[in-house]
């Protein structure tokens, strides 16, 4: 007898169902927490994607990343293209970063506290404080994959807020504002 | 309790290879050393990853360390789907998973595609997936267990519930959020609109914009998608009520990838712990064997 959940022993199936037991609660305890907190709390999900809905009266504020090549012409730059294990979920990392989200966690990085601390709080931060490195990073992921010399490497990337209004339909683009790094 | 699951070792067997395959694959065609790239200062750690120290991602996220996580992940996971080690692999696998779709939360946001793949890694990883349908079995270190269906069938059977309850908690939080206004003739146009706009998607479809103009027949298109995800439930059980379930599964995730931009591959991919393995392979072997078995011996 090793007490092995193996063992084909009558011991050896009561362990199991135990284990099943302990592996269902386990799983739906915090699941049905989530659910009733309406509440995030990694690694259990509480379905919020989409709860809310749309609505015609918000508009929606979105961006877009560009890239100025070396021979001087603007290109379309989606970042699924350049870190696509983040796949389907850039859109939160841009619009995050440009709200200093970084800065207002339960414990920043150290070097984030140490800007936030030197701008005289995080109140006082320029919007978009870490955007330049986050657009660096994208640049040189880009230029990584080209030979030396390419007129297709970039010299630099921008990226371009801009706000759909609501209220109606229509005028999708006005033009925010934008953000530029040399590389 | 498990009557419609298969409850064989080998139907536990085969969801174990496909759903470890699914998530190996997925991990094989991905640079992690792209992401290894990014700023370790644009990072927010979620939920649990708040307890690792930042020196650690510090650490990680350097295009070499990451390459070295990719490839100790990846094979964890070929031996999981091949059921090499399976106790080990498994656990391993599915532990590792967890912190790689935390760490990409951490950089963005958390939604819920990726998440009952996980809850169905953890439960293979603790229940006698490996006993069929693996290399362990082929070596002989395996035998089925004795001890009723419930032994492999309950597994299948709580993957499969695992995902219904994403569906079915989805729509009720729709319900208790926005209640009967989701059903608004502007919800479906303004949130496709507005997932149509930017290039930070991975896809740019501009189907939302033609949608204002058909703006008031979508409510009941909406309330059948949150019907059809408070229903979700009976594909556990019901193998007619499966088909149909499934099929609008099928239909509303490429509905929103075309019209809205979101995609959730892996709860597509995760549809498979609905599919009686053996019987389809067992189905697809008679097929072949009816229509080139014949021709077998000496038939030249």
């Amino acid at each position: 007898m090793t007490g092995d959940v193996r063992e084909p022993t009558y011991e050896g199936t009561r362990r199991l169902r135990v284990r099943y037991a302990l592996l269902t609660a386990a799983l739906f305890a915090p699941l049905l927490y989530s659910f009733l907190a309406v509440r995030n709390v990694y690694p259990f999900a509480a379905s919020t994607m989409m709860m809310a809905g749309g609505d015609l009266g918000r508009g929606a504020s979105y961006y877009r990343l560009r890239g100025e090549n070396a021979s001087g012409e603007i290109i379309d730059l989606p970042p699924a293209e350049l870190t696509d294990a983040l796949s389907w979920r850039h859109w939160s990392l841009v619009g995050e970063t440009v709200k200093n989200r970084q800065f207002t966690i339960y414990k920043p990085h150290p070097a984030n506290d140490t800007l936030a601390a030197s701008a005289g709080g995080v109140e006082k931060l320029p919007r978009a404080a870490r955007l330049a490195e986050l657009l660096r990073a994208w640049g040189g992921i880009y230029n990584s994959r080209l030979p030396d010399g390419s007129p297709r490497r970039l010299r630099a990337v921008r990226l371009e807020a801009y706000r759909w209004e609501g209220g109606a339909y229509g005028d999708y683009e006005r033009f925010v504002e934008s953000w530029r790094v040399e590389l | 309790m498990t009557r419609g699951v298969p409850d064989t070792a080998e139907a536990l067997g085969m969801v174990r290879a496909g759903v470890f395959g699914f998530v190996c694959c997925e991990v094989l065609l991905t640079s992690f050393s792209d992401l290894g790239r990014l700023p370790v200062t644009v990072l927010r750690p979620t939920g649990v990853m708040r307890l690792l120290p930042w020196g650690f991602y510090e650490r990680l996220l350097t295009p070499a360390s990451m390459s070295a996580f990719k490839w100790l992940f990846a094979a964890a996971l070929l031996a999981a789907t091949a059921g090499a080690l399976t106790s080990v692999s498994t656990k391993a696998a599915a532990v590792l998973f967890l912190f790689y779709q935390g760490l990409l939360r951490s950089f963005t946001h958390f939604n819920h595609d990726e998440m009952p793949a996980a809850y169905i890694l953890l439960v293979l990883a603790f229940t006698p997936c490996g006993d069929a349908f693996s290399l362990d079995a082929l070596r002989g270190g395996r035998r089925a267990l004795p001890g009723g269906s419930w032994v492999y069938g309950y597994p299948v059977l709580l993957a499969r519930l695992l995902l219904a309850w994403s569906y079915f908690t989805s729509a009720l939080i729709k319900l208790r959020v926005a209640g009967l206004g989701y059903l608004s003739a502007d919800n479906l146009p303004a949130l496709a609109v507005s997932n149509s706009l930017d290039n930070m998607h991975d896809t740019q479809f501009r189907a939302a914009l033609w949608l204002p103009a058909y703006r008031e027949y979508t409510p009941p298109l909406v309330a059948l998608v949150v019907l059809w995800e408070l229903l979700f439930p009976l594909a556990v059980w019901l193998p007619r009520a499966r088909a149909v379930i499934l099929t609008i599964g099928v239909l509303f995730h490429l509905g929103t990838l075309f019209i809205m931009n979101i995609f959730f591959p892996y709860h597509l991919a995760m549809y498979l712990v609905f599919v009686d393995w053996p019987r389809v392979v067992g189905k697809a072997r008679g097929l072949l064997l009816s229509r080139f078995g014949a021709r077998e011996p000496g038939a030249a």
